[in-house]
């Protein structure tokens, strides 16, 4: 029972508000744009910042509350900063000693080799930091966190630094080493593709907030409200009107300015109610039209491309419903794009994949 | 690795300092210091070589002026013996307990009109080139010790008053922190001359580099130098006290330019 | 050549970083590591000496430390002789006057040395002192030596705080600025010449060496 918790409570010298939970063995993702207090965070469980009030315990050890505060060196975590630290003027080897100076020294080097080995870099033992490429860092970075037995990992934007290819390589790496250690670990990233492939939990912080927590891929259907839909990459938000409920068919129906359209089913949400609501990129489907068909699709919508922006494979479209004033917002294929003749000014037809509405419970 | 070695070698030899500074410290509180006004500059250093030669013991000798010294005894200096170049300063002194009595006048003084050898300045003992060069606007600047703690600056300002140049003369003074630095200002060449103590212009170095005149004893209050022995004297600085009252050492005092007591010019 | 001079001078600088620098090192450290209110007021207060003219710190150490002040008149009491116009004087006052030159350097190497890696230092289990030896001084070394090199180089200049509490005492407190000035004055020039350049070479020298070396070692950190 190796469980870190949290819970963060402080007004200065920044706001923080935070509640936390990471069983062994999972990999939490702490997700937020910069400045919204994640790498604070990691900084407090490492111990390197002390918070206003509050508790962090891990394996059932208090290593914080209102009368104790345990310092870095007590509490045994593995730390691997942003741009890593490692010492320039020590070896990768010495490096991943660093940490170990409470063993025999022939064990100190025993253990040292065995991690650079297990990090595959062997025969990077004698070379300094500044003659190592960025992956390379990174996993003496690891090896030094990890090589002392921690009772916790903590990365702080781990893969931030390094290229698209590296990152790929990591990414295995990281998942294979969290099935072997029995640790919770704790990834900040504002990388929510990162988030998606290897946190087992995900939460989202934004001014010192926790918005919402859980299962990355439930969070990112079902954002809470519009700061998180907004930060896992929903950019289509609307004002709508709740017209009714229709429990046969299971759905809700929605009003979005002169349109009627149809929502999964929620009849705790009162007939009348203004609402936001959002739908994701994916959940805007061009392909259900066809020039000779006049399909009746639910939820289909008249729109005027009101820009077009072709990046590579790629068209941008952006997209008015009528006399709604936010804009749909969608990105397709460039051949999709041909082939439905778009142009800025262009008439088309959208569908709103029903299931895809998402509505938000509180006006937020 | 190399940082290891630094610290070692440093410490080491710092370490080795400090043990020859505290040896050189407790060495020093042997020293017997005698303050001396700077007029006594060439004169004191002949005395006290033959003094060292006949008595193998050793002075350490310190010039300056008299008025700084007064202030640096009662702060605390560590002087035995006080050469001053005006009597007041050591009845003053003695007024106030610091010294074991009222010392003994060992000379009178004079001041003497110095110039380089390449200046302009026409020298007599009336200042009457002085007067000339001033009024054909050629003097640019003229040295004197300062008059506010420097004995011989003093009388240099009561000869340029007797003179009638003292107003006129001001805006080209520079000051000298004593008479020594003075007459280094007036042969520099940073002057067109000066008025210092006779006694430095009567030794080799400045006979040198500049001639002089010497100006009238009337013209100034006259420079009785006193000398007296302070608390916690030792044998040397006594010794040395009664040996400046020896007809030989008389004789060198004369030789530059002073007026023994009891006799007269 | 005045050589009593010129040792005493070098005696004076010797013991001057022996007893500043390891205080100046971790106030230094102290400072770059901490943000507080007041720490501008405290910054610029341990600057002072540096725009401080030597005579007015010579006039107050003269006022607080002499013979006639309370303070002196206890250092007499205990030690038989005051402080003014012994070495003990003129080392007190250098130690004073050199703390922006040892504290200023270091605290910039420390301030140099980026926060990750004192993290990770912490979070490998290092204490204060194991990091300060293992990390921060490998890193920060150049700015030590500077402040070294600096008090130093400052110290054998010293003129006006000598003057004022020094007494030019041959042995004692007759540096070899102060002798040089004697001898101008006993219009020696050939040995005022001598000593000065004597001191010129020596400090460009002291100088060049501490830039070489912090520019060689520094380099190899990348």
């Amino acid at each position: 029972m190796a469980d870190l918790r949290l819970q963060i409570r402080q007004t200065r010298p920044i706001p923080l508000s935070v509640d936390l939970e990471c069983a062994t063995g999972h990999l939490l993702a702490l997700v937020g744009p910069s400045g919204s207090g994640k790498s604070t965070l990691l900084r407090m469980i490492a111990g390197l910042s002390r918070p206003q009030s509050g508790y962090i315990a891990c394996g059932g050890q208090v290593w914080f509350d209102n009368n104790n505060h345990m310092t870095p060196q007590q509490r045994r975590t593995g730390y691997v900063p942003q741009h890593y630290g490692l010492f320039p003027h020590m070896s990768a080897l010495e490096n991943v000693k660093a940490g170990l100076h409470h063993l025999a020294t022939s064990e100190q080097l025993k253990r040292a080799r065995e991690w650079l080995a297990r990090m595959h870099l062997d025969g990077l033992q004698q070379r300094k930091p500044a003659e190592l490429s960025g992956g390379q860092q990174q996993r003496v970075a690891l090896a030094r966190a990890l090589a002392s037995d921690p009772s916790i990992l903590l990365l702080d934007e781990p893969f931030s630094a390094v290229d698209s290819s590296t990152r790929e390589k990591l990414y295995s790496e990281l998942a294979e080493l969290k099935r072997q250690l029995l640790i919770p670990i704790i990834m900040v990233t504002h990388d929510l593709n990162e988030a998606l492939l290897l946190a087992d939990h995900m939460t989202l912080i934004n001014h010192g907030h926790t918005l919402q927590s859980g299962v990355p891929r439930d969070i990112m259907a079902h954002p809470c409200n519009e700061a998180a839909a907004q930060l896992v990459g929903m950019h289509n938000l609307f004002d709508g009107e709740i017209i009714e409920h229709d429990a046969v068919q299971s759905c809700t129906r929605l009003r979005l300015g002169a349109h009627v359209l149809d929502s999964p089913y929620r009849p705790q949400l009162t007939p009348g109610t203004s609402v936001r609501w959002a739908i994701p990129d994916n959940g805007v489907r061009f392909r259900a039209i066809s020039r000779a068909e006049s399909v009746n699709s639910h939820n289909r919508l008249e729109v005027m491309v009101s820009k077009l922006l072709t990046l590579g494979d790629e068209v941008r479209l952006s997209m008015q419903i009528g006399s709604v004033s936010a804009p749909l917002l969608a990105n397709i294929p460039l051949r999709l794009a041909t082939e439905l003749n778009l142009a800025a000014g262009q008439h088309t037809a959208v569908v709103l994949r029903a299931g895809d509405i998402h509505i938000f419970a509180n006006h937020e | 690795m190399l940082k290891k070695i630094e610290i070692q070698l440093n410490i080491f030899t710092l370490l080795l300092c400090l043990l020859s500074s505290s040896v050189s410290i407790s060495a020093l509180a042997a020293t017997t210091n005698i303050a001396a006004a700077s007029d006594l500059k060439f004169a004191l250093e002949e005395l006290a070589l033959s003094f060292e030669k006949q008595s193998g013991q050793t002075l350490a000798l310190t010039f300056g002026s008299s008025g700084t010294f007064a202030t640096q005894i009662r702060h605390g200096a560590p002087f035995q013996l006080f050469l001053s170049a005006d009597e007041d300063y050591v009845l003053k002194l003695h007024a106030d307990g610091y010294t074991l009595d009222q010392g003994i006048l060992y000379a009178v003084g004079r001041i003497a009109l110095l110039a380089p050898a390449s200046s302009p300045l026409i020298l007599d003992s009336e200042l009457k080139g002085l007067a000339a060069l001033m009024q054909q606007g050629k003097l640019q600047r003229f040295a004197i010790a300062n008059p506010k703690h420097a004995p011989y600056g003093q009388r240099a300002q009561e000869a340029l008053q007797h003179a009638g140049l003292w107003q006129d003369i001001q805006p080209k003074l520079i000051f000298g922190e004593n008479v020594s630095q003075a007459a280094q200002f007036a042969v520099s060449g940073s002057a067109e001359g000066g008025i210092v103590a006779l006694s430095l212009t009567k030794s080799p170095q400045m006979a040198k580099l500049g001639h002089y005149a010497v100006i009238p004893a009337e013209w100034h209050t006259p420079l009785k130098q006193r000398m007296v022995l302070l608390k916690g004297v030792d044998a040397t600085a006594q010794a040395f006290y009664a040996y400046l009252q020896q007809p030989t050492a008389r004789a060198v005092l004369r030789r530059y330019g002073f007026t023994l007591p009891g006799e007269s010019e | 050549m005045d050589w009593t001079a010129l040792w005493l001078s070098l005696q004076l600088g010797f013991m001057t970083i022996l007893l500043l620098i390891p205080a100046a090192l971790f106030g230094a450290r102290w400072l770059a590591y901490r943000r507080f209110t007041g720490k501008p007021l405290l910054e610029a207060l341990l600057a002072v000496p540096l725009v401080l003219p030597p005579t007015v710190m010579g006039y107050y150490l003269l006022v607080v430390l002499g013979a006639q002040s309370p303070v002196g008149h206890w250092i007499m009491h205990w030690t038989g002789q005051p402080l003014v116009f012994h070495f003990s004087g003129l080392l007190i006052a250098s130690l004073i006057v050199n703390i922006p030159f040892a504290v200023q350097p270091m605290q910039r190497a420390f301030e140099a040395i980026p926060q990750d890696i004192r993290d990770a230092a912490a979070c490998c289990g290092m204490s204060s002192w194991r990091a300060l030896l293992n990390v921060e001084l490998p890193l920060a070394w150049p700015g030590v030596l500077t402040a070294m090199v600096l008090s130093f180089a400052h110290t054998l200049g010293e003129f006006g705080v000598v003057l004022m509490v020094g007494g030019s005492l041959p042995g004692e407190t007759r540096t070899i600025a102060i002798s040089i000035y004697d001898r101008v004055q006993a219009l020696d020039f050939d040995s005022a010449g001598q000593m000065s350049l004597i001191l010129l070479v020596f400090s460009a020298a002291v100088l060049a060496l501490a830039n070489g070396l912090s520019g060689r070692f520094g380099r190899s950190h990348g």
